[in-house]
C-alpha cells in the first residue's frame, strides 16, 4: 500500500471521465427510479397490434383487430397476452347448389316456413347464399415460458374463445430443449381444446329434410394434440425446422348451418338436408421450413403435408422473401402460397335422392371438397425509430390475395347443366400492424 | 439470502457469469431483499442490455445494422463515449472494437497458440479510430464488433451502487464477482476483502481493508495459453493482435468508483511489465501479485 | 398415413442424431442474421396468426407450424 501522491493527468482524465458516464447514468435512475405504472408498463412490455380487413369476392366481410402483449423476464423467462376481436358479416355459403328455379331458404333461427321472419330467396342461377350472417367473436390467450435449466425450458398457455354459437376453450404445454451449443433444439408440446356449440335456433338433426326444421340440444367436441419438434441451425444464414405433429378430435364435427340440394333422376332440387360427418376425426401432418437470410434480406421456404382420418390429404407450399433498403429503414416482403387437397370420403356436392335413405355422412361443404387455392401478398415495413434497441419499433402495411379453385368431377345431371356450380372463392386481407 | 456474521445479511445471485452478492449491515430481512432484489434486476439490466450473446440487446442491434447509422440512446451513447475516452487516454491499448480477437485465441490452458497470418487477418477489422462515431450517431463498419465486456461489470456495480446509495443510508457493499464498491464501513471496522493469489490456495487470499469506495481486479490466474514455457495472458492488445508481455497475474486497484478502478487495473495489464510504474504514477491505491 | 410414420421415426432419429453431432451449427456470436426477427421461426406472430386463421375458416388443414388451429366456430 502506497501514500497516495497527486493524481497524475491521465488518473484525473480518467475520474473526470467515469464522473461523467456515471452522472448520465444517475440522472437516468433517477428520472426513471419512480415512474408511473403505465411508464413502467411501456418500459418493461413490449406490444405488438394488427388490425386486419378480409373483404370476400362481394360476400363476407371481417375487421378483425389483434393485440399482443409479451414481457421478458431477467432470466429467459416470457409472459405473452393476446387478444383478438372479429366481427363478420355478409352472405355464407350454405351448401346447396344453385338451381334453374328459385330456391327459398330461412334463416337458421326460423321454426318453420311460415313462421319464419326473414327468408331469402336465391335466383335461378346464383350460389345459395344467407344474407343475414353476421357474428363476433371475442378471444383472448396467455402464455408463460419458465426456463428450466441453462438448456430447457416450459411453456404454459390458455386460450379462451367466445362467440354467439360457440364457446372455445384450449390449454397447452410444451417442453423445449436445446443442445449442441443451442444449436439444435428439440420441442414436444401437447394440446387439449374443448368446444361447446350452441347453433342459432339449435342443432339440426343430421340427415333430417330442411324443411322439417328438426332441431335438437347443443353440442360439444373435444381434440387432444401433440408436436413433436427439430430446429437446426445449418449455418450463419440457414436454420432448419421440421414438425410432426398428430390431433384427434371428437364429438360433433358438423357444420350446423349447411346442407345439401337432393337431387332427383333428371336433376332437379327436390329438397334439402343437413350433412353429417363421422364423430371422430384424426390427422397427421408434416411440417418442414428453411429460412434463410443475408444482412440485407433473407428467404423462408416451408411444405406442409397433411393427412386425416377423412379421407383428407393436403400439400402446402410457401415462399416468403423479405429485402431491406440500404438504409434499413424500409423493407418489401412478397409472398406466394400454394395449396391443394383432396376431397373428404364423405364430400358429395349434392345427393342423389335414391341414395338419401342409405347415406351414412355427407357434406357439400366446399371446404372438405378439392381444390387448389393460390395467395399472392405483399408486405411493407417501415421502421419507426429505436425504442430501447430491443425490436425496433415498426409499421407494416400488407395485402394478400387469395384465390380457391375447386376442382369437383362429378358428372353433372341434365338439370344442372349450363350452372356455374362451383364458383369458388376469391378474397383479399389488408392489414395495417404496428409494433411497439 | 444468508446471515453474515457482524450483523451482516447478504443477498446473492448470479449476474454476468459470475457469483453477486450485496451485503447491507443493520437492516431487516425484508428491506435487504429489497435492496438486493434492486441490485440484481440492475445488473440483468445491464448485462441483457451489453451483452454480445443475446438477441434482444442494444450490441446485437448495432451489429445488425453494420454499414448504416444508428442513433443510440443516452446511455449507450455514454458508455461509447468513455470507451473512446479509454481508448485515447491508453494510446490504443484499450479498444472495445477487440473482441473479435477472441475467434483466433482460446485460453484453455492449453498451448493452441494461433497461427500469425489468423492473427493477422483479425486486425484491419480492430481499432476503435475506424468507428465512425459522431455522438450519438455510430456508424459500424462492416465486419467490426463492439464488446462491452471489458467496462460492463464495473459499470453494473456502480449503477447498482447509484440505485442503493439513494435508498439506503446503512452501510453496504456489491460484490460482482471481485468488483465491488461500499458506501461506507461498518461500525465494527473496515470491510474485509479476500483477494485470490494466483497460482495457490484458495485459502490463503490476500487481505484487504476497504472503508469506502470502490475495488476492481484484474487477472489472468485462470485464463492463459502456456507454450513453450511462455506464459501468455488473455490481456491483448489490440495493436498487434498478440497478448501483452510480462503482464503482472493479478492487479487490484482501489478508487472511488468501480469503473475508474476497473479501467486502470485493466490499463495497468495492458502496461505489460510496466504496470507497477504506471499505476505508481497515477497515484493510486494497488496491489499486484 | 405410412409417409408420416416414416417422417416421424426420421424427425425422432435425426433429433437423435443431431443431439450427439456438434459438427454442424455455429458459434454463440456468429447468431446475428438468425437472431433478426425475418429469420426466427416464431417472427412474424401476428402475420402468421391472422393467415392462420384466414386459412382455417376457408380450408381443411390448419396448423404445422405450431399448435393446430382451431379455438373458433369458423369451421
Amino acid at each position: 500500500m502506497q501514500l497516495k501522491p497527486a493524481p497524475s493527468q491521465l488518473r484525473r482524465r480518467l475520474i473526470a471521465a467515469s464522473c461523467a458516464l456515471l452522472s448520465t447514468s444517475a440522472a437516468r435512475s433517477q428520472e426513471t427510479s419512480a415512474p408511473g405504472f403505465v411508464g413502467r408498463v411501456l418500459k418493461d412490455w413490449q406490444f405488438e397490434s394488427a388490425l386486419a380487413y378480409y373483404h370476400e369476392d362481394g360476400r363476407i366481410q371481417a375487421i378483425e383487430p389483434v393485440v399482443n402483449a409479451s414481457h421478458d423476464y431477467g432470466d429467459g423467462g416470457n409472459v405473452s397476452l393476446n387478444f383478438t376481436f372479429d366481427a363478420l358479416s355478409g352472405s355464407s355459403p350454405n351448401g346447396a347448389l344453385p338451381s334453374h328455379a328459385p330456391q327459398t331458404f330461412a334463416s337458421p333461427s326460423a321454426k318453420s316456413f311460415a313462421s319464419a321472419r326473414h327468408p331469402f330467396t336465391t335466383r335461378p342461377g346464383n350460389l345459395p347464399v344467407d344474407p343475414s350472417y353476421s357474428t363476433a367473436r371475442a378471444a383472448g390467450g396467455a402464455e408463460w415460458t419458465l426456463p428450466l435449466t441453462r438448456l430447457s425450458r416450459i411453456t404454459l398457455g390458455g386460450k379462451l374463445s367466445i362467440e354467439d354459437d360457440f364457446y372455445s376453450g384450449t390449454v397447452n404445454a410444451s417442453f423445449a430443449h436445446d443442445f449442441n451449443d443451442k444449436n439444435t433444439t428439440v420441442t414436444f408440446g401437447i394440446n387439449d381444446e374443448s368446444d361447446i356449440i350452441q347453433p342459432i335456433g339449435n342443432t339440426p338433426v343430421p340427415l333430417s329434410n330442411y324443411a322439417a326444421f328438426q332441431k335438437e340440444g347443443n353440442k360439444s367436441k373435444n381434440g387432444v394434440g401433440a408436436l413433436l419438434g427439430l430446429t437446426q441451425v445449418m449455418t450463419r444464414n440457414w436454420l432448419t425446422q421440421l414438425n410432426v405433429s398428430v390431433d384427434r378430435f371428437s364429438g360433433y364435427l358438423n357444420d350446423p348451418y349447411k346442407i345439401a340440394s337432393v337431387l332427383d333422376a333428371g336433376g332437379t332440387t327436390t329438397g334439402y338436408i343437413y350433412e353429417n360427418r363421422p364423430d371422430t376425426r384424426t390427422r397427421k401432418s408434416v411440417y418442414f421450413e428453411n429460412r434463410v437470410g443475408s444482412e440485407h434480406a433473407s428467404v423462408d421456404l416451408s411444405l406442409r403435408y397433411m393427412t386425416d382420418s377423412w379421407g383428407i390429404r393436403s400439400e402446402t407450399a410457401q415462399v416468403r422473401t423479405r429485402w431491406w433498403t440500404p438504409d434499413r429503414q424500409h423493407y418489401f416482403e412478397p409472398t406466394v402460397r400454394w395449396y391443394h387437397q383432396g376431397s373428404a370420403d364423405f364430400f358429395m356436392p349434392w345427393l342423389p335422392a335414391v341414395d338419401q335413405a342409405d347415406t351414412r355422412y355427407i357434406s357439400a361443404d366446399p371446404r372438405l371438397a378439392n381444390f387448389h387455392a393460390l395467395t399472392y401478398g405483399l408486405k411493407y415495413g417501415y421502421e419507426l425509430g429505436n425504442r430501447l434497441h430491443r425490436s425496433s419499433s415498426e409499421f407494416t402495411v400488407r395485402l394478400e390475395y387469395y384465390q380457391q379453385t375447386l376442382a369437383i368431377n362429378n358428372r353433372v345431371p341434365d338439370g344442372l347443366q349450363g350452372l356455374n356450380l362451383y364458383p369458388g372463392l376469391k378474397a383479399v386481407l389488408i392489414q395495417f400492424g404496428w409494433s411497439y | 439470502m444468508e446471515e453474515r456474521p457482524g450483523g451482516l445479511l447478504a443477498v446473492k445471485f448470479t449476474a454476468m457469469a459470475c457469483p453477486c452478492e450485496v451485503l447491507i449491515h443493520g437492516s431487516d430481512p425484508t428491506r435487504t431483499m429489497g435492496l438486493g432484489v434492486m441490485a440484481a434486476q440492475e445488473a440483468w439490466r445491464i448485462e441483457h442490455k451489453f451483452s454480445r450473446y443475446r438477441d434482444d440487446s442494444v450490441v446485437a442491434w448495432i451489429h445488425g445494422h453494420r454499414g448504416s447509422k444508428c442513433t443510440l440512446d443516452a446511455e449507450t451513447t455514454a458508455l461509447l463515449d468513455f470507451a473512446r475516452q479509454c481508448f485515447e487516454m491508453s494510446d490504443g491499448r484499450f479498444d472495445i472494437t477487440s473482441g473479435i480477437l477472441r475467434r483466433a485465441w482460446k485460453f484453455d490452458g492449453s498451448d493452441r497458440v494461433p497461427e500469425v497470418a489468423t492473427v493477422a487477418a483479425l486486425l484491419p477489422s480492430i481499432g476503435f479510430a475506424k468507428l465512425q462515431w459522431d455522438p450519438p450517431d455510430l456508424l459500424l463498419p462492416e465486419g467490426m464488433e463492439l464488446d462491452f465486456g471489458g467496462i460492463g461489470k464495473e459499470y453494473a456495480v456502480d449503477c447498482a451502487y447509484d440505485i442503493l446509495a439513494s435508498y439506503c443510508n446503512a452501510p453496504f457493499l456489491l460484490n460482482f464477482g471481485g468488483d465491488l464498491r461500499a458506501n461506507c464501513a461498518p461500525p465494527q471496522g473496515p470491510w474485509r476483502i479476500g483477494v485470490e493469489r494466483p497460482d495457490s490456495d484458495r485459502t490463503a487470499a490476500m487481505l484487504l481493508d476497504l472503508e469506502s469506495g470502490a475495488l476492481a481486479t484484474s487477472g489472468d490466474s485462470h485464463r492463459f495459453l502456456m507454450k513453450d514455457s511462455v506464459r501468455y495472458s488473455h490481456i491483448l492488445d489490440p495493436r498487434t493482435g498478440w497478448p501483452v508481455v510480462d503482464a503482472p497475474r493479478t492487479v487490484t486497484v482501489a478508487a472511488s468508483s468501480c469503473t475508474e478502478a476497473g479501467l486502470l487495473a485493466t490499463l495497468a495489464m495492458l502496461q505489460g511489465a510496466g504496470a507497477r510504474a504506471f499505476l505508481e504514477e497515477q497515484g493510486a491505491r494497488h496491489w499486484i501479485l | 398415413m405410412k409417409i408420416f410414420n416414416i417422417v416421424l421415426l426420421l424427425t425422432l432419429g435425426g433429433s437423435a442424431a443431431l443431439t450427439g453431432c456438434s459438427t454442424v451449427g455455429v458459434k454463440p456470436w456468429e447468431r446475428d442474421i438468425l437472431s433478426r426477427t425475418d429469420m426466427r421461426p416464431d417472427g412474424a406472430g401476428l402475420d402468421d396468426a391472422i393467415d392462420e386463421h384466414l386459412y382455417f375458416s376457408k380450408e381443411a388443414s390448419s396448423g404445422g407450424r405450431s399448435f393446430g388451429g382451431g379455438g373458433c366456430g369458423c369451421n
